[in-house]
């Protein structure tokens, strides 16, 4: 049986930078075996300098690792077929300031091979999508953060790749741009896209991806589904809606006596938003017209 | 794949032109071959000799600096602005990138020489007016004007020395010898700049380059001239400095040229190849060092 084609696989990927002044190797990567599954959203996590980045540098080409390898789609990543299957949105992405936002789409366009009605097309369809109508015609040195964050996302996408690789893009961004951003990946895993992304908004990462592995110091410590690593299977939350009064509260700890349930083990609490959930409820209300 | 070079050559050339340093360094150019017809000199051939010596001298000068700089700054800029990130993620080789980077380059010479070219070739033109005018006036106030053949040959030798010294047609060879010079130059900084971690390094290093490379044929002909007192180890030293560095004094034939002596065609095309090989061994070197590099 023929072995799946993961939409990015690594295998004892290792990538270790001399320091030749204090005659020492620093490990930014050690021996990490991945696997991305198509159509998964997939979640880098883990502290500055933990190896995220370079995993994804990694997979892209960008650098060479000293041992194991890394695959996109069954092929290399140097190879041109696997590049035109993928988009890059670095982190804190910088563009030509001296191009538009159009001509920055046009470029990367170009440069993917796309000419012509089916270019002009596309950056329509993208502008739309990352909402950048204001900047089309405006050179991306005038550009805010999110701007810019946007047109990164709409250049990773402008070929429309398979598979995205999204280094921290919410980085700098306020909350409703990064909600944008949320959604968008979400829009992208509808589609059937597979997307890597590195991120420390842990909130965030929870609502968008499939599964996540945590890096630490160069190390993959963690990694499984979301649902297998969050679920406390030791304890069951139940929701009732309302406030529950002092009687209630009696009544349904004398229920629980009668099944077993008794003392510390029994907790009564109220749901509480995220301050981001509020954030955004707060300021689209205001927006409403 | 020469469409990937093109779009990245012509990104280049935008964000060159858009850079106001070169647009300086181009208007400084032009108004140094401008300025060259005020400084007056005597006789009227000593003028246009200086006016050809100075723009020539000045298309050289400035293009070096732009071919130089311009390089020099392509890469730590790519980056440190972390751009380069962006397009080697997309279906581009690194041959590519800076083989495009490189085309870039080329066509803003290109536009720079050829803009200096007419502002030269304008001020040219307007020198052979003046002198055809002073010349003129001088005839005219010659007793015996208009009557005497003799007078009237006299005139027409003066005018066509004139014309003929202002419309050479080796002053194309000389322009298209300093471009050539020109593109070494930009590829001998596209190597440094291959392995060089900054914009000044890049610079000083390619400067020490382009002065060997001057200074290479001199030495030769100091250190072997006298075949007996040249010692095996200055001979291997300058075979392996010939080999390495181009021998940019070859292109002082320009000077030749400029002097009014006849550079034939084949001499000159034997250059342009010496420098079109030159230039492609460079860059084979860049690509090679390039493709193993950490960005």
């Amino acid at each position: 049986m023929d072995s799946p084609v993961f939409a990015a696989e690594t295998l004892g990927l290792t990538k270790r930078y001399p320091l030749a002044w204090k005659r020492r190797v620093v490990v930014a990567l050690n021996k990490l075996d991945l696997q991305v599954r198509p159509g998964e959203v997939f979640g880098l996590l883990g502290p500055n300098g933990s190896g995220k980045s370079t995993t994804i540098k990694l997979l892209l080409g960008l650098i060479r690792p000293n041992e194991g390898e890394a695959r996109i789609f069954g092929l290399g990543p140097d190879d041109l077929e696997a590049r035109r299957r993928i988009g890059f949105l670095p982190e804190n992405p910088y563009f030509y300031g001296f191009l538009t936002g159009d001509e920055t789409l046009q470029f990367f366009g170009k440069l993917c091979g796309l000419r012509g009605a089916k270019l002009t097309a596309r950056i329509n369809e993208l502008i739309d999508l990352v909402s950048l109508q204001n900047g089309r015609e405006r050179p991306l040195r005038s550009y805010s953060k999110g701007m810019l964050q946007r047109i990164g996302l709409a250049q990773a996408m402008i070929h429309d790749p398979d598979l995205l690789f999204l280094d921290e893009p919410t980085a700098g961004v306020d909350p409703q741009g990064s909600a944008q951003i949320r959604d968008l990946i979400l829009r992208l895993k509808k589609m059937g896209k597979t997307v890597i992304f590195s991120s420390h908004l842990l909130e965030q990462v929870q609502e968008v991806a499939d599964r996540v592995a945590i890096f630490s110091l160069g190390r993959k410590v963690l990694e499984g589904s979301l649902d297998d690593l969050l679920t406390e299977k030791e304890a069951t939350l139940v929701s009732v809606p309302g406030e529950l009064t002092d009687a209630r509260r009696d009544e349904l700890e004398r229920l629980l006596a009668q099944s077993g349930f008794t003392g510390a083990n029994v907790q009564f609490s109220r749901p509480r938003l995220s301050l981001e959930q509020l954030y955004l409820r707060t300021v689209e209300a205001e927006r409403q017209p | 794949m020469i469409g990937r070079i093109l779009v990245i050559a012509r990104n280049t050339l935008l964000e060159a032109v858009r850079q106001k340093v070169l647009n300086v360094l181009l208007l400084f150019g032009l108004v140094m071959i401008a300025a060259s017809s005020y400084f007056s000199q005597v006789a009227i051939d000593q003028q246009i000799k200086f006016v050809k010596d100075f723009g020539c001298g000045a298309i050289g000068l400035i293009g070096v600096c732009i071919a130089i700089l311009s390089v020099a700054q392509l890469l730590p800029q790519e980056l440190h602005n972390r751009t380069i990130y962006t397009i080697l993620a997309k279906p581009v080789r690194r041959s590519e990138f800076l083989l495009g980077k490189f085309v870039g380059v080329v066509l803003l010479l290109t536009l720079s020489v050829a803009l200096m070219s007419i502002a030269f070739a304008a001020v040219l033109w307007w020198q052979e007016t003046q002198g055809l005018a002073a010349v003129q006036a001088d005839y005219v106030h010659t007793p015996g004007w208009g009557k005497s053949p003799e007078l009237t040959n006299m005139y027409q030798h003066d005018v066509a020395q004139i014309v003929n010294q202002v419309r050479d047609p080796q002053m194309v060879e000389a322009i298209l010898l300093i471009f050539a010079k020109l593109v070494m130059a930009a590829a001998m900084a596209m190597l440094v700049s291959t392995f060089s971690t900054s914009f000044i390094f890049t610079v000083i290093t390619t400067c020490g380059i382009y002065l060997i490379g001057h200074m290479e044929s001199a030495a030769r002909d100091v250190w072997l001239s006298h075949g007996a007192q040249a010692t095996f180890g200055q001979g291997l030293f300058l075979e392996m400095l010939s080999l390495l560095v181009p021998d940019m004094n070859s292109f002082t034939i320009v000077d030749e040229i400029l002097d009014g002596n006849v550079v034939p065609w084949w001499h000159t095309w034997n250059l342009l190849g010496y420098s079109a090989v030159y230039t492609g061994v460079l860059l084979a070197l860049s690509e090679l060092i390039f493709e193993f590099r950490e960005i």
